[in-house]
């Protein structure tokens, strides 16, 4: 693009700003503060308060109420001894037994009550209202119990023929042992707390018991635990334990930041210049909007690449220091300097450019705040879902930008070169192109007037409506159409997810039809007749060349090998869940029995006319002010597919939007796209009606399709004739004249700013 | 010096709708001149001003900078041009030096020679002890010295003053006022954009009178005299807009008075 043509940019230019802006941004105390003084702040505080959360957690004593302990004294394993549990219960002795201080209740009914069983009752109240944090209730004659219980095994054991195990079952003394019981409350973390570690009391309690037992059976006490089982990790334990906390916290850490980092400066930046009334001078001096761009950029880059470096360092000392001291923790590793610097480069260059051109609608930095959220609810969860356990870093997911990067670095730091090699060249690729777009829509940003000199207007529903009705263009603008497209979305969501889904073919062709028509046919007719002053021009209702509908439908038979083929890898990379396989392949069973006639009118028929009309109709002739086609062509083809539910659908139904969306442009005409999209979707149901069988009884079949365990695919040749003559095609349609939104002509005027384009100008402006 | 041919320019707001900001302008001012565009809010004045210095782009007509199209070559016209706005876009973080410095380094003018000529406007200017207070604490007295002096920093031929005087107090403003009429002396081609009668009486050599995107009248001062035969020009200005109203709509009430 023209506007950054390296010959006409002035570097000096480029650097002045830079280094004005880099000052002023110096000076600002709170970018100050947000760079330099957070991070260094932060990330001790946190550390030093977490560390005495856990001191606290693992430090602090509850209170436990006991009731009906008077009993145990005749255990012969002491659980209490002297008002405490007993200190062999705990593995760390008596400092244990200070984390769990014991309150016995009396022997006989609490106070202001008359028997023995209210003391359950009053332990819940006395739990409930916090005077302690759990409550720990034998039940009467429980120690008794467990005596006889220890006694018979002690007289089976001397009964050499019957076997313990008889104890219960057999003629023998049964002996049932009511159990004692922990009363606490999740909703209080203390109580939480106290039950965990009363568990883990009386689990060892009992298990104490246990030998005890078995030492009266005559047995030896080992045999509880006949063997232990050893651990042997080849990382070892820390540094296992600490490389995956890092490797999951960094990488989104480094995000964040950068984006944080390049968010403040590039508000100042754009809405601080609006509101200071000092933009208006600097685009009437020299300095080309592309060099102020630039010097802009740059300048958004250095500060989120400080403020995220910084972070990071902070984060990595502070780790160092207080992880340290805690036993199987340890500091990031070191090679995470590297990686993490390498990433920093692409990751602040995409941010800086998106927060710049978001920063560019905002006419005040108050405004500019606003913008923060949205973006940050995009991004976190592209950033954040990859760190879930269980997913790697494979082709599909490093095919989605910001994701692929976290899982590339993350793979990295986990120290799995292999792995991140092999993938390293998609996420370069994919971040190097979301860069070059978010820089491009920066620098288109700053050359639209629309957004520069943007003015607040006070906004009534009325008052806006009214301009709906009064200013109505021929074809809806941008916004419209993106709505009518986001609109259809929700429509179809709420549709779907209301319905039962259809079991039988009728019911599935109903629900098909109904959908086309009242959730994608119908919002596009209905707002074109009422925001546009001519719905003929804008559903693009003229009849093309005779020749384009015959090309069209020759290109949809000579491109369905390659979409099926797409169809195919979508399906190998993006795996679909066995539960939704099987719902489609109930459907397509369904198919196969369902009259051919029915099922091409619901399958293709229906959707080629609603599908057209709504997005290469209405949306894309919205899009189309955007003031770049094949813009247009990308997003309406991006809704086409998002209006697909299922993702594996979505990606083959926006490739497919592409190619219609290129012959709605072409051909000024809906007819060839109807024509493309009914064979295309007729193509894909007879495909599937190809048997074996019918390729016995007509051989010819056979050269073009050969049955597979997927279903019927082509033949190579059919691969070969059909590239060539999809490019043949494609290309016949290039010949074409594209028609050209007014916007669009003006735009290329202004890029390319020769005289001889000035009368093209002059006839879209009249 | 500036020609102005049939300038249009077309707005789309909620409340107009698309609306016409410039209906067809057309004008010519030469070196040695102040040419004033007199006319009330929403006239249409700033909107002329930012299509010649190139900062909003004309939906019709053409203008001529000192013979370079703002459409065609908008690199050669900035480089014709010094522009000073109503708010005087002054950066808050820059002293006033480094601000004038800046401008003058994006025209391109060698260190050494820029220093020269900075030096002598802020000895003309006196505005030696402000050399290093910050663009927050100066007042408007000072703000509107350090943007004329970041405007002619770099000595073009011609200066864009919108609105100016906005928001001055009368000595500031005089000052303003007679440092403009220095710069005429010195060959420079002027516009000046104002809504205050006075002004333009004692300091342009040609007038247009604006009113919603149109001139309705054009000529020295002495010339709309005679035409309107009336003396005062605030009484010519009310006399012609009051009539484009009335032609506009005959019967609605107008409150003018």
């Amino acid at each position: 693009m023209t506007w950054f043509d390296r010959a006409t940019m002035n570097f000096t230019n480029v650097r002045l700003i830079l280094a004005r802006e880099v000052r002023d941004q110096m000076r600002d105390r709170r970018t100050l503060f947000m760079i330099f003084v957070l991070p260094i702040l932060l990330y001790p505080l946190l550390g030093t308060a977490y560390f005495q959360m856990v001191q606290f957690q693992t430090q602090n004593s509850m209170t436990v109420l006991v009731v009906g302990s008077g009993q145990l004294a005749s255990t012969s394993t002491p659980l209490i001894e002297d008002a405490a549990f007993s200190p062999q219960l705990f593995f760390d002795g008596s400092r244990g037994t200070e984390l769990l201080k014991l309150e016995l209740a009396p022997e006989g009914p609490p106070s202001g009550s008359d028997t023995a069983g209210d003391w359950a009752a009053e332990a819940n109240r006395l739990v409930q209202t916090k005077k302690f944090d759990a409550a720990l209730v034998f039940p009467p004659d429980f120690a008794k119990r467990v005596e006889a219980y220890r006694k018979a095994i002690h007289v089976a054991a001397s009964r050499p023929p019957s076997p313990p195990a008889s104890l219960s079952g057999g003629g023998g003394s049964s002996v049932e042992i009511p159990r004692p019981k922990i009363i606490y409350t999740t909703a209080n973390e203390r109580s939480l707390m106290a039950c965990n570690r009363l568990t883990a009391v009386l689990d060892r309690w009992t298990e104490h018991v246990g030998k005890t037992n078995l030492i009266a059976g005559g047995m030896p006490a080992q045999a509880v635990r006949p063997f232990e089982v050893d651990h042997s990790n080849l990382a070892g334990e820390s540094a296992n334990k600490s490389a995956n906390l890092w490797s999951r916290m960094l990488p989104v850490m480094l995000l964040l930041w950068a984006m944080t980092g390049a968010f403040y400066p590039a508000v100042d930046l754009c809405a601080g210049e609006k509101e200071r009334g000092t933009l208006e001078t600097l685009l009437s001096s020299p300095a080309e909007r592309s060099e102020i761009v630039l010097g802009k950029l740059l300048t958004v880059m250095a500060f989120s690449m400080v403020t995220s470096a910084l972070n990071l360092v902070s984060v990595g000392v502070t780790g160092c220091l207080i992880f340290r001291q805690m036993q199987d923790f340890g500091g990031p590793p070191a090679w995470a300097v590297l990686w993490l610097s390498l990433a920093l480069v692409p990751v602040s260059a995409l941010f800086s450019a998106l927060c710049l051109a978001l920063a560019s609608f905002a006419r005040s930095t108050k405004e500019g705040q606003y913008y923060l959220m949205p973006l940050l609810m995009l991004s976190l969860p592209m950033a954040v879902l990859p760190m879930s356990p269980g997913v790697e870093l494979n082709l599909g997911n490093s095919l989605i930008p910001i994701s692929g990067l976290v899982l590339l670095l993350k793979t990295l730091l986990e120290g799995s070169y292999m792995q991140a090699l092999q993938f390293l060249p998609v996420v370069l690729a994919v971040t190097t192109v979301a860069c070059w777009m978010a820089i491009r829509w920066a620098v288109e940003q700053f050359n639209k007037e629309s957004v520069i000199f943007r003015e607040s207007e006070r906004f009534a529903v009325g008052l806006w409506m009214r301009h709906l009705m009064r200013d109505r263009d021929p074809t809806p603008s941008a916004a419209e159409g993106l709505f009518c497209g986001i609109l259809i979305l929700v429509l179809s969501f709420v549709f779907r997810s209301s319905i039962a889904p259809p079991t039988g073919f009728d019911g599935f062709a109903r629900v098909t039809v109904v959908l086309q028509l009242a959730a994608i046919l119908t919002p596009a007719l209905v707002m074109a007749v009422i925001l546009t002053s001519s719905p003929r021009q804008t559903l693009l209702l003229r009849l093309p060349r005779w020749k384009m509908i015959p090309a069209a439908a020759v290109l949809a038979l000579a491109m369905h090998p390659f979409i099926l083929a797409l169809n195919s890898l979508v399906m190998h990379l993006y795996p679909i869940a066995p539960e939704m396989k099987r719902l489609i392949d109930d459907l397509q069973t369904k198919f196969a029995s369902a009259d051919l006639g029915l099922l091409i009118l619901c399958v293709a028929a229906v959707p080629a006319v609603c599908e057209e009309l709504a997005f290469r109709g209405f949306i894309l002739s919205g899009c189309r002010n955007l003031g770049n086609n094949w813009r247009a062509i990308l997003v309406s083809a991006i809704l086409f597919g998002a209006a697909h539910g299922l993702l594996q659908q979505s990606i083959n139904a926006c490739v497919l939007g592409i190619v219609l969306g290129y012959l709605a442009v072409r051909s000024g005409s809906l007819l060839p796209g109807v024509a493309f999209h009914f064979l295309h979707n007729a193509m894909t149901v007879l495909i599937a009606k190809i048997t074996p069988e019918l390729i016995d009884r007509f051989p010819l079949l056979g050269f073009l399709v050969q049955p597979s365990g997927e279903g019927p695919a082509y033949q190579w040749p059919v691969y070969l004739f059909g590239g060539v003559t999809s490019l043949a095609l494609l290309g016949w349609f290039t010949w074409f004249p594209e028609a050209r939104s007014p916007e669009d002509v003006l735009q290329k005027v202004f890029e390319q700013s020769t005289e001889d384009s000035l009368s093209d100008a002059e006839a879209a402006r009249g | 010096m500036i020609e102005v041919q049939g300038l249009t320019k077309y707005y789309a707001d909620l409340r107009r709708g698309r609306f016409v900001a410039l209906d067809g302008l057309s004008f010519h001012a030469l070196p040695g001149q102040v040419y004033g565009l007199l006319g009330p809010n929403g006239a249409g004045k700033t909107t002329a001003l930012r299509i010649l210095s190139t900062v909003l782009r004309p939906s019709n007509g053409t203008a001529r900078v000192n013979g370079y199209d703002v459409v065609l070559q908008p690199s050669q016209v900035r480089r014709q041009i010094g522009f000073m706005s109503a708010n005087t876009g002054i950066y808050d973080r820059m002293t006033a030096w480094e601000m004038v410095e800046y401008f003058g380094r994006l025209h391109g003018l060698p260190q050494a020679e820029l220093t020269q000529r900075m030096e002598s406007l802020f000895d003309k200017f006196k505005m030696n002890d402000i050399r290093d207070v910050l663009g927050a604490k100066m007042s408007t007295g000072m703000r509107q010295k350090v943007s004329i002096a970041r405007a002619i920093v770099h000595d073009p031929p011609v200066l864009i003053f919108d609105e100016a005087t906005a928001g001055l107090d009368v000595l500031v403003a005089r000052a303003l006022l007679h440092r403009v009429a220095e710069l005429r002396q010195n060959g420079k081609c002027i516009i000046f954009s104002t809504h205050i009668m006075r002004e333009a009486e004692k300091l342009c050599d040609r007038l247009a009178i604006m009113h919603r995107g149109k001139i309705l009248a054009e000529g020295t001062l002495e010339e709309l005299r005679q035409e309107h035969g009336e003396n005062d020009l605030e009484e010519i200005f009310f006399q012609l807009i009051s009539r484009y109203e009335q032609s506009r709509s005959p019967t609605a009430e107008h409150d003018l008075v």
